[in-house]
């Protein structure tokens, strides 16, 4: 290249890039970290891109990971200089990060729909509030299981022997079908104990056909592998809406527990009020309805229900609140090692 | 007694400082990223396992010897240790029983035929070991073309898939072109002669075989089964896919606790444990190679 040529390039990048600056300067990006896959396409759909259209002069770029504890690893990674700046995780993995110092508060002075959050949305010790919340239910597959069940009981069917798939603890939908069992077949606060609990799902582990299934509970289950098992709602309502899918869903009469997903600011971060701006539009009452009819999780703001249609709301928890069992999801954390050796003792080995 | 004079290197008139300088300056890109990427990280594991493990997932920074201690007193991990050890070393024997035959084919073998079967073996390598794992899934399923062949045969079909058969097949499929080319490379001293020698001499094939083929061929081997121990111990994938949970392996033990439930610390501790095993198996075969000589 001659001297010349590589003058003129030089200066009309240096154009290019003075003009584009002021540009820059007034765009902001606001990193998000939340779960990849099917969460992810739908809260594109449903709560970022929205967003984006209505803050022309923020950007939003979604940084999808598997699960919580992959975002927990990146922010300890990245605690010098935060790289993310909102954080949608599991409310007991926000806690461990909230008590190492990586979020910073959402209140009231972040988001005016902080006061408008169900009371069990707001978790002492932890920095973010709920914006979603899930519940565990009853999968089966629509061939194998011509009657849908209505009690969880029907894990326990030797009918199905061999053809059950259960998440075991460490999983936490292990650890919420443990709480129902427990209270299931009698027994006193989880918190207290899980006795009768573990007993009760000694009686289910001959009938397991996986511990661990994989890719996720829902397609095994969806392809005739097995023909019962436990999972997320909102998960569970999207792939059974798949064209030709044989999931089926049900909240068995025993009733549920909660799973609550949590929207955090990242201390130290880079776009503080922008990202402030985003937490309080994905709080907001229709924002959280979108995304409801979205996905079909249970919104965390108690204005947003109106909004929803009756349909969306029959396919999550909100239509069957009273049917809940109220998990302390802080305190479990305390005594989920407890729970996880109880299984690997009692439980697992029952099954092989 | 006789005296052998040993020819010495012809004497080079470069300062021996210069010599040892190049073969440090040649040495040094490799011994920086070994501690960039190895040594260093090791260490941090090392420090890890040292620290406090919070209920919830927390890390406290300390220095406590209660992971390590809490290993040996705690049965389950007692077990999960002897266990992974047992499963590696099953599947290293079948991987061997099934490879050797293969690799004694190959290695007799010549000119273009060798060439083709060589790729064969190869070839599997191209595929991820998920890919393969998935594979063997559909095969050993309960709808599975495995069991309905067993079935028909009217035999109640045995479950051979989430325990610990399913992993035990499913990585020795994967681990065997891993044993193949460590044999073949270790069958440089068996000279066809040898056992023309041995026949020659009157030995039936079986003698021929214990009594030449099986000692020329230890070196190739000592290495193969190191290679597919180690590969064994620490595959995680197979293990995880076709376990079913029942399976309580080290290497699946270590991303439950560091993903799942995380405890760095204990993961941690599980990895250098690892490392120990590691250690202790290429003492072994540092061993078996001796005595072979």
């Amino acid at each position: 290249m001659t001297m010349i040529k590589l003058r003129t390039l030089l200066g009309v990048s240096a154009i290019a890039f003075a003009a584009s600056t002021p540009a820059m300067a007034q765009e902001k990006t606001v990193t998000l970290a939340a779960y990849s896959g099917i969460f992810q396409d739908h809260y594109m759909k449903a709560v970022v891109e929205p967003f984006m259209k209505a803050n022309p002069n923020i950007k939003v770029q979604f940084y999808g990971m598997p699960n919580s504890a992959q975002m927990l690893g990146t922010l300890r990674a990245q605690k010098a200089a935060p790289q993310i700046d909102v954080m949608i995780m599991d409310v007991s993995v926000a806690k461990a990060a909230t008590d190492e110092g990586l979020f910073d508060k959402v209140d009231e002075s972040v988001s005016r729909n902080v006061a408008d959050l169900y009371p069990n949305a707001r978790i002492e010790g932890v920095g973010g509030v709920g914006v979603t919340f899930d519940n565990l239910v009853l999968l089966h597959n629509e061939d194998q299981v011509k009657t849908p069940p209505t009690s969880w009981n029907a894990l326990w069917d030797k009918q199905y022997a061999g053809k059950v798939a259960v998440p075991a603890v460490p999983d936490i939908q292990g650890t919420t079908l443990t709480i129902i069992a427990n209270k299931m077949a009698g027994g006193e606060d989880y918190k207290k104990s899980v006795e009768a609990g573990i007993e009760k799902l000694g009686e289910l582990a001959p009938n397991v056909q996986t511990w661990d299934p994989k890719p996720d509970v829902y397609t095994p289950i969806a392809n005739g592998q097995a023909a019962l098992g436990i999972g997320w709602n909102a998960r569970a309502q999207v792939y059974s809406d798949a064209e030709g899918s044989k999931l089926g869903v049900t909240l068995p009469k025993e009733g549920s527990g909660f799973q609550i997903n949590t929207i955090n600011l990242v201390k130290n971060a880079p776009a503080s009020d922008a990202a402030k701006t985003f937490v309080d539009y994905a709080l907001s009452p229709e924002t959280q309805a979108r995304f409801t009819e979205a996905m079909f999780y249970a919104p965390t703001n108690s204005k947003a229900r109106d909004k929803i249609s009756k349909e969306a709301l029959a396919r999550t928890a909100a239509g069957s609140m009273d049917q809940m069992i109220g998990i302390d999801w802080i305190a479990v954390a305390g005594i989920r090692d407890k729970i996880t050796e109880q299984w690997r003792r009692r439980v697992i080995p029952l099954s092989r | 007694m006789m005296t052998i004079t040993v020819p010495t290197a012809p004497t080079v008139s470069r300062p021996a400082l210069g010599r040892t300088g190049t073969a440090a300056a040649l040495l040094l890109p490799i011994a920086l990223i070994n501690a960039i990427g190895f040594i260093l990280p090791v260490l941090n594991l090392l420090r890890m396992s040292f620290n406090e493990a919070l209920a919830g997932g927390g890390v406290r920074e300390t220095f406590t010897l209660a992971n390590w201690t809490g290993l040996f007193g705690d049965s389950f991990y007692v077990e999960l240790i002897i266990n992974s050890i047992t499963v590696s070393l099953s599947i290293t024997i079948a991987t061997l029983i099934v490879s050797y035959p293969i690799a004694l084919y190959l290695h007799r073998s010549t000119g273009r035929w060798r060439t083709f079967l060589t790729v064969l073996v190869i070839s599997p390598l191209l595929t991820s070991a998920v890919v393969r794992t998935y594979g063997w899934i559909a095969l050993l399923a309960d709808q599975g073309p495995i069991v309905s062949a067993i079935a028909a045969l009217g035999i109640a079909p045995p479950r051979l898939m989430f325990n610990t058969t399913g992993v035990i097949i499913g990585l020795t499929e994967i681990l065997m072109p891993y044993m193949i080319l460590s044999l073949l490379a270790g069958f440089g001293r068996l000279d066809p002669r040898v056992e023309e020698a041995a026949m020659s001499l009157g030995a039936p094939p079986a003698k021929t075989f214990w009594r030449v083929i099986l000692p020329l061929t230890l070196p190739g081997i000592a290495l193969g089964c190191l290679l597919c121990f180690v590969l064994a111990v620490s595959s995680f994938i197979t293990p995880k896919l076709l376990g079913g949970g029942r399976i309580f392996l080290l290497a699946t033990e270590i991303y439950d606790q560091a993903i799942v439930t995380l405890n760095w610390p204990l993961a941690a501790t599980l990895s250098m444990l690892v490392l120990i095993i590691f250690g202790a198996a290429l003492a072994a075969y540092a061993r078996v190679l001796r005595a072979i000589e």
